[in-house]
């Protein structure tokens, strides 16, 4: 049996002003602990998509429901790291990432701390949580942000090319640790990037976007091909390889792609 | 005297700092010698320092040597020396510092009066769109009206007494510093109002938690400004209605064409602020070390 929808996008239609930025009409569907990729050419719409479901943008008709509910305004449910990765530079490291669980009622200080320490150390941050934002590189000011919305514990995690500004090692790293903490959480995840071979080695899902206004061009099922653990090994097999070609070749094809 | 003594301690300081410069091995060939008129350029703090206190000090002797050699009229403008001497009289025979402490208590009182109003309804009129849109166009035309103008009002409404003073400084510095107020809120960036909902705070909690904190470094930028205004409006207000005060001292003084005391009232108007810049600016420091 299909799971249940948990998220879903019911003709949707987004314009600013005169500009017609998401197609007439998308439509998706998306499982609870499903990871997603949006790929696509810059500037197709695949931030306001992701804004939508935060609750930042408002569709122009139709609507974005998780869990049946139609969603209206940003709340804790659905985290959001933004493209911008921003942190708030009167905080130092560790409070911005602790300001991620400012409002969460039902957690004790202790576990608040405890929490803080482990995403601290899950992003390397620990030896600069005394730092100020504007002291520290790019790279750690969007682990900041990642930390963050991790530390939020939202059930829906919305991630805008979380990982360009980071080095490969690091960015290695935290996408095994994602693809393992929304395994482990059972988070559902919306996750921009134009780094394909992210894309395959995280997803679930891919979905690849037109040029802008933002259509579904393709729909790739990853997880029936690679199936739900993801390892190092992988990323070398044959059937990774084959996967990311034929991706690749989509997201070609949309980057050429004349609406 | 002393100003003499300043000048050459200032010169050596300077002189010291330049054979510094000159020790150090020039590293790149095109790298300027001084740091002088190179745009955005390092200076030591020292070298800074120096440079202010010559400034000054230039500054003074001019003055000093213009008027004693006859170029100026000194009933018109007299020398530092004379200033300083009378400085020194009126604070031991004529309670400069008194008055001098009224005048700062006056402008102390105003310029809170006009912060405790001017930033909540400052951040209410650019937080919520329709106090924005009915308290604007109020603001805009009473900020307009020079205060001078309303003097006659002023005084009909409320007499001679202290209401008046604080009144005018309030009305001189209230308006202006509202739409500063809502102008620093409206600059708080976006991208941390939608942080800030997006981790689950209300409304309430943004405003106070994060848009109130980001608007801060601009926000006393501007009240620093607002408070040298304040002085302004003291004088004005002083002149016309009262009987002690820096502006009083000032303007008894001129009635009698007593040039140096006018001149000692201003200075010391000056020095105030001086001091007080001063201190704010290390209190910012202090306040937003994260900038
Ligand atoms: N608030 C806004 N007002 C007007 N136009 C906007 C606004 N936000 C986005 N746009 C426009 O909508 C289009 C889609 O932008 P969006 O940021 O969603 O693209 P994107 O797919 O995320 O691109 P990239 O991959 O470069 O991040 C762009 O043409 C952009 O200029
Ligand atoms: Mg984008």
């Amino acid at each position: 049996m299909a799971p249940a929808p948990y998220l879903v996008f019911d003709g949707v239609t987004k314009y600013f002003g005169d500009l017609e930025v998401v197609a007439p009409s998308f439509n998706l569907d998306i499982a609870r602990n499903e990871f997603i990729v949006f790929l696509g050419p810059s500037g197709s719409g695949k931030t306001t998509l992701m804004r939508m479901v935060g609750g930042l943008e408002t569709p122009s008709s139709g609507e974005i429901r998780l869990r049946g509910q139609a969603i209206r305004e940003p709340d804790r449910d659905r985290g959001m790291v933004f493209q911008s990765y921003s942190s708030f530079p009167w905080l130092t490291v560790a409070q911005n990432v602790a300001f991620g669980m400012k409002y969460r009622l039902d957690l004790t200080p202790d576990r608040k701390k405890a929490r803080l320490d482990h995403y601290l150390k899950l992003v390397g941050l620990s030896d600069f949580s005394d730092a100020y934002p504007n002291k520290v590189s790019g790279g750690m000011r969007q682990r900041i942000a990642i930390a963050r919305t991790l530390a939020a514990g939202s059930d829906v995690l919305l991630m805008d090319e979380p990982f360009g500004a980071l080095d490969a090692q690091r960015r290695e790293d935290l996408q095994i640790e994602l693809r393992r903490i929304q395994q482990q959480d059972a988070k559902t995840i919306i996750f921009v990037t134009h780094d394909v071979d992210e894309a395959v080695f995280l997803a679930d899902r891919i979905i690849v976007f037109s040029k802008r206004p933002a259509r579904m061009l393709e729909e790739v099922d990853i997880a029936a091909e690679l199936g739900p653990d993801r390892t190092l090994e992988l990323r070398d097999s044959e059937r990774f390889f084959k996967l990311r070609t034929q991706v690749l070749k989509f997201v070609r094809a949309a980057a050429g792609h004349d609406n | 005297m002393t100003t003499k003594m300043t000048a050459t301690q200032a010169i050596e300081v300077d002189g010291e700092g330049a054979a510094m410069s000159d020790e150090q091995p020039q590293r790149i060939a095109r790298r300027p010698r001084n740091q002088f008129f190179v745009f955005r350029g390092t200076m030591s703090k020292r070298a800074q320092v120096a440079t202010s206190i010559t400034a000054s000090v230039v500054v003074i002797a001019v003055w000093e040597v213009a008027t004693r050699l006859g170029w100026i009229n000194s009933l018109f403008l007299p020398p530092p020396s004379v200033t300083v001497e009378t400085l020194w009289t009126m604070i031991t025979q004529k309670h400069l510092l008194w008055n001098a402490g009224i005048s700062t208590l006056r402008v102390w009182v105003a310029f809170a009066l006009s912060v405790v109003m001017a930033v909540p309804i400052g951040i209410a009129m650019s937080s919520f769109r329709g106090v924005g849109a009915a308290l604007e166009p109020i603001v805009d035309f009473i900020r307009y009206l020079p205060v001078p103008a309303l003097v006659p009002l002023s005084i009909i409404w409320f007499g001679v007494g202290e209401t008046t003073k604080i009144f005018l400084l309030w009305l001189g510095t209230f308006f202006q510093l509202v739409l500063l107020v809502a102008d620093d809120m409206r600059r708080v960036p976006q991208e941390y109002v939608e942080i800030a909902y997006t981790v689950g705070a209300r409304p309430f909690q943004m405003l106070s938690d994060v848009a109130f904190r980001a608007m801060q470094p601009s926000l006393f930028d501007n009240l620093r400004i607002t408070l040298g205004w304040c002085w302004t409006y003291l004088i004005i207000a002083e002149i016309v209605a009262a009987d002690n005060g820096l502006g009083f001292v000032i303007w008894a003084a001129r009635r009698y064409m007593n040039t140096s005391e006018v001149m000692a009232g201003v200075v010391t108007i000056g020095l105030i602020g001086l001091l007080t810049d001063q201190i704010l600016r290390l209190v910012h420091k202090r306040l937003f070390r994260y900038l």
